[in-house]
């Protein structure tokens, strides 16, 4: 039976193909040239924006907190996640299922609500502020609107489900015989996790939280409302820069640098991983 | 990877190798301490799910908080009534309707773009594979918001040179929201195609049923799982999307999570509360269905990429 399968694939391949190159090219094309007010930009081509950019501490600053925000956030969802991850992965009784129930519900539900929860839980007279006060931990309330921790929960919020279902996955790939194997041979629970799930989880895990790392840096919703219009990433000021400022060029200009300081991020990771493991130093 | 089969052998005539190894060893089994590490374990991950699973919670029972307008958010509730989700403004169900609407849409285009695409990759002679997997998988390496402003600036030049602006309308939407889904049906559909044994089909083809047939009858039914979760996921992922729809909708046309998040910036109304649970239940009734159909862990299985 011979189906020419190369075939079946060219039409989405033209379609996914067509949209990447003319979106990316029409905003990457926009982004050198000058913005004149309401949405009008000039004729011709100058690099005005990026040098606006690098020389304004505002705009450096702002890239420095969203790659700072994507990273403690992507760290922290690999914490927390990660023992949760290894928990369902090897768990055998029903309960499994309702844990991933869990896991999945809070994946799929908008992370508007769920920062609807955070603003409800973290109010003045809400839960926390309720026992943090009633132990005598703070005197004013606590809050999480305007500043950077109020972002990381909230990217955390916006990327733990999501997380905890990749590593799952990357942990059920690993056989479980193995872990059996070196418990069998006498190493103690911790050194079972050290020298065969941590090096064996790896490559899945890296590849993980870059993933997570690049949805938080392009997550918009959380930084805005938890940002409280005080702290600013990237995305929230390319909304503003659109919405507010109508400068599409200055807009495409923050995007590039966004989708390059992406790109450039996650090629280092791989690279250094590369280098870590043909060193020898991961996999002893 | 690793062939995914090991792992089930573990079990040997119904005993596990911890308990085989066991049985070896003379005399009675080793006496070991409180297992601690497994206590704090457990622990840390009932920590882990109060923090994810905590905010929907309150938002569920803080929507059936039945004080006045002003003090209307409060958890614990006290007074429960179910005054706020008689008070949903009809343009809420309006966004609603407008997101199902859309992510259904969006599920199914992912799969008529993702299934052919998905069987490419694997089965085509292809020259660059891996360049041309990755091509299917850029939608989802491009931070979201830059796809956002990426189509609306197409959509603008486009509507400059043809007349026929799309920004702000459903098709216009809808292109948008299906670049980010289809990458998920490529990616459940791949991976349980590399699974696939090709011996199936040649059966079936050498019993006398023509390529369609094959196709239907039996590669269909085998994939029918990762085309569910990768379904599941872009209706998800469309279903909850803001960074590109807020660009891409414009007044009276907006989606259901761009609606609450101007509800949140600007006026800030209970009602949110109501309609917000109704969201939450819905995506667990989903998940329910889901669970009948295939099995979730089935669902995540092929969801691995």
């Amino acid at each position: 039976m011979k189906t020419r399968w190369e075939y079946v694939l060219l039409p989405s391949f033209l379609i996914v193909g067509l949209l990447i190159v003319a979106s990316q090219y029409v905003f990457l094309k926009g982004s050198f040239f000058k913005d004149l007010g309401l949405g009008r930009i000039s004729d011709t081509a100058s690099m005005v924006n990026y040098l606006r950019f690098f020389t304004d501490s505002f705009y450096l600053h702002t890239l420095w907190v969203t790659v700072k925000t994507s990273g403690l956030a992507a760290l922290f969802t690999l914490t927390l996640g990660f023992p949760v991850a290894y928990l369902i992965a090897r768990m055998q009784s029903k309960w499994s299922m309702i844990l991933l129930a869990g896991i999945v519900v809070a994946t799929f539900v908008t992370i508007v609500i769920k920062v609807f929860g955070l603003i409800i839980i973290f109010s003045a007279d809400g839960l926390v502020n309720q026992a943090l006060m009633g132990l005598g931990i703070v005197d004013t309330p606590y809050t999480i609107i305007g500043n950077q921790t109020g972002v990381v929960v909230g990217l955390m919020h916006f990327t733990l489900g999501f997380g905890v279902l990749l590593l799952y996955s990357v942990i059920q790939t690993i056989p479980r015989s193995l872990e059996d194997a070196a418990q069998i041979h006498g190493a103690s629970r911790w050194r079972m996790h050290l020298r065969v799930l941590f090096p064996l989880s790896l490559p899945g895990v890296t590849v993980g939280v870059l993933m997570i790392f690049n949805m938080c840096m392009g997550a918009f919703t959380s930084a805005a409302l938890l940002g409280g219009g005080r702290v600013f990433t990237l995305p929230v000021l390319i909304q503003r820069t659109v919405m507010m400022e109508i400068k599409y060029s200055m807009a495409g200009t923050l995007a590039a640098v966004l989708l390059v300081t992406v790109l450039l991020i996650n090629l280092l990771s791989i690279y250094l991983i590369r280098r870590l493991r043909s060193a020898r130093l991961v996999i002893a | 990877m690793m062939d995914s089969t090991v792992h089930r052998s573990r079990e040997v005539n119904g005993d596990t190798l911890a308990r085989i190894a066991q049985k070896r060893r003379k005399g009675p089994p080793p006496k070991r301490g409180y297992p601690w590490g497994k206590v704090s374990h457990y622990v840390y991950c009932a920590l882990s799910y109060i923090f994810l699973l905590s905010p929907m919670i309150v938002v569920i029972g803080a929507s059936f908080h039945g004080g006045e307008y002003y003090t209307a958010i409060k958890f614990p509730p006290e007074d429960p009534s179910l005054q706020w989700y008689t008070k949903i403004p009809t343009a809420q169900f309006k966004a609603l309707a407008l997101s199902f609407g859309l992510a259904t849409l969006a599920a199914l285009g992912a799969c008529i773009i993702g299934i052919p695409a998905a069987l490419g990759i694997v089965r085509g002679k292809l020259p660059g594979r891996s360049v041309i997997s990755s091509v299917f998988r850029a939608p989802l390496q491009i931070p979201a918001i830059v796809t956002g402003i990426a189509f609306l600036q197409l959509y603008y030049l486009f509507g400059d040179a043809t007349g026929l602006y799309f920004q702000g309308t459903f098709i216009g939407l809808y292109i948008g929201h299906l670049f980010v889904a289809t990458p998920y049906v490529v990616g459940t559909v791949t991976a349980i195609l590399q699974r696939f044994d090709v011996r199936l089909e040649e059966a079936a083809f050498s019993l006398g049923a023509n390529r369609w047939r094959t196709f239907r009858r039996v590669t269909l039914p085998v994939i029918m799982p990762g085309v569910y979760a990768g379904a599941l996921y872009s209706f998800m992922v469309s279903f909850a999307d803001v960074p590109i729809s807020i660009f891409l909708t414009a007044p009276g046309f907006v989606t259901y999570p761009v609606e609450l998040f101007y509800g949140m910036e600007n006026d800030f109304d209970p009602s949110i509360l109501a309609s917000s649970s109704l969201v939450i239940f819905f995506c667990l009734l989903v998940l329910l269905g889901m669970q009948k159909l295939v099995g979730l862990d089935n669902l995540l299985r092929s969801g691995s990429r």
